[in-house]
């Protein structure tokens, strides 16, 4: 990356060549990620208007402060600022729900039993018996259950496909929190996706 | 056929995939429109345009508080002079304030002073 490294929106190059170049850069890395980010956000926040509008900030945001790093950078620090706004709407949330009396526990990552969610590595896949729309609507039935983190360490690991080091940056944990996160889920949808067999 | 935990995964992911592939007209076009605020927000800047925008909005300032700064300066006051004597003080109770008009008062003061001096 030929970008000058500076504060704010400073960081593109003087050289309008070079400018375009890098936009052209930061447009195709955004145009590669929005979708996905999307899908993340609103799996998280349960509403596609919210979700929008998480993934937008999180571009600004990312333009703002990260465009300057090297583009190999760039998928864990924009998935960090993603990660960072979906979990302020989730504090913002409790807040709210805590004033308006919440309704509806959230789900407790500690009260999970992980040998009985353990997955049996000889039985068939839990989403091998749903096909179609049905493994759709299961999956993200399931991923809407998973509590927070469990959700962001599956989503950026299996899904986008971060490694460990890069998805413990996004998640801003340590990796073992990572490897943590990813066993639940990863027991957790297997668990949830048996139950629509 | 037996799968293993990472088939499910992978099944996973393709499911995700669709969903992501599969979103509709309105929801890309809004993402679109993020992209390129992001995007517009990162437009350079030049060193040299930023600095002479800086000076001018500074010197502007600068120009409009001179201007409209409020005259705070001493007010002007009478200079010291000596006390006012009982006889002065009793001439001006008695309205004999209106002999300064008189010329001849003028020139008597004159007559007096070449006599005294």
């Amino acid at each position: 990356m030929t970008a000058q490294p500076a504060k704010g929106y400073d960081w593109m190059p003087l050289d309008e060549a070079q400018a375009a170049t890098a936009r052209i850069r930061l447009d195709g890395f955004l145009r590669s990620v929005e979708r996905r980010a999307l899908r993340i956000a609103e799996l998280s926040v349960g509403s596609r208007d919210e979700a929008l509008d998480l993934v937008q900030d999180a571009m600004l945001a990312f333009v703002r402060n990260y465009a300057a790093k090297s583009e190999a950078d760039w998928p864990p620090l924009f998935y960090r600022v993603l990660d960072s706004r979906v979990t302020d709407w989730h504090r913002r949330s409790q807040v709210r729900g805590r004033w308006l009396g919440s309704w509806w526990p959230a789900a407790r990552e500690d009260d999970e039993d992980p040998i009985a969610m353990a997955a049996d590595p000889v039985e068939a896949g839990p989403l091998g018996r749903l096909i179609g729309e049905d493994a759709g609507q299961a999956l993200e039935g399931a991923l809407r259950g998973l509590p927070l983190r469990q959700r962001q360490a599956f989503l950026l690991r299996i899904w986008e496909g971060l490694d460990v080091a890069d998805t413990a940056t996004a998640m801003r944990c340590g990796e073992g929190s990572v490897k943590t996160h990813l066993w639940r889920a990863l027991a957790a949808l297997r668990s949830a996706l048996e139950a629509h067999r | 056929m037996k799968s293993s935990p990472d088939d499910w995964t992978e099944q996973a992911r393709a499911v995700l995939d669709a969903s992501a592939q599969g979103l509709d007209a309105a929801t890309l076009s809004r993402l679109n429109r993020a992209r390129q605020q992001a995007l517009a927000a990162a437009t350079p800047t030049r060193p040299a345009l930023r600095w002479t925008r800086r000076l001018a909005i500074a010197t502007s300032l600068l120009l409009a508080v001179t201007i409209w700064w409020p005259d705070s300066g001493p007010v002007p006051t009478a200079p010291n002079g000596p006390p006012l004597s009982p006889e002065d003080a009793e001439l001006l109770a008695d309205g004999a304030l209106e002999m300064t008009d008189d010329p001849e008062f003028y020139a008597w003061l004159d007559a007096d002073a070449d006599h005294n001096g």
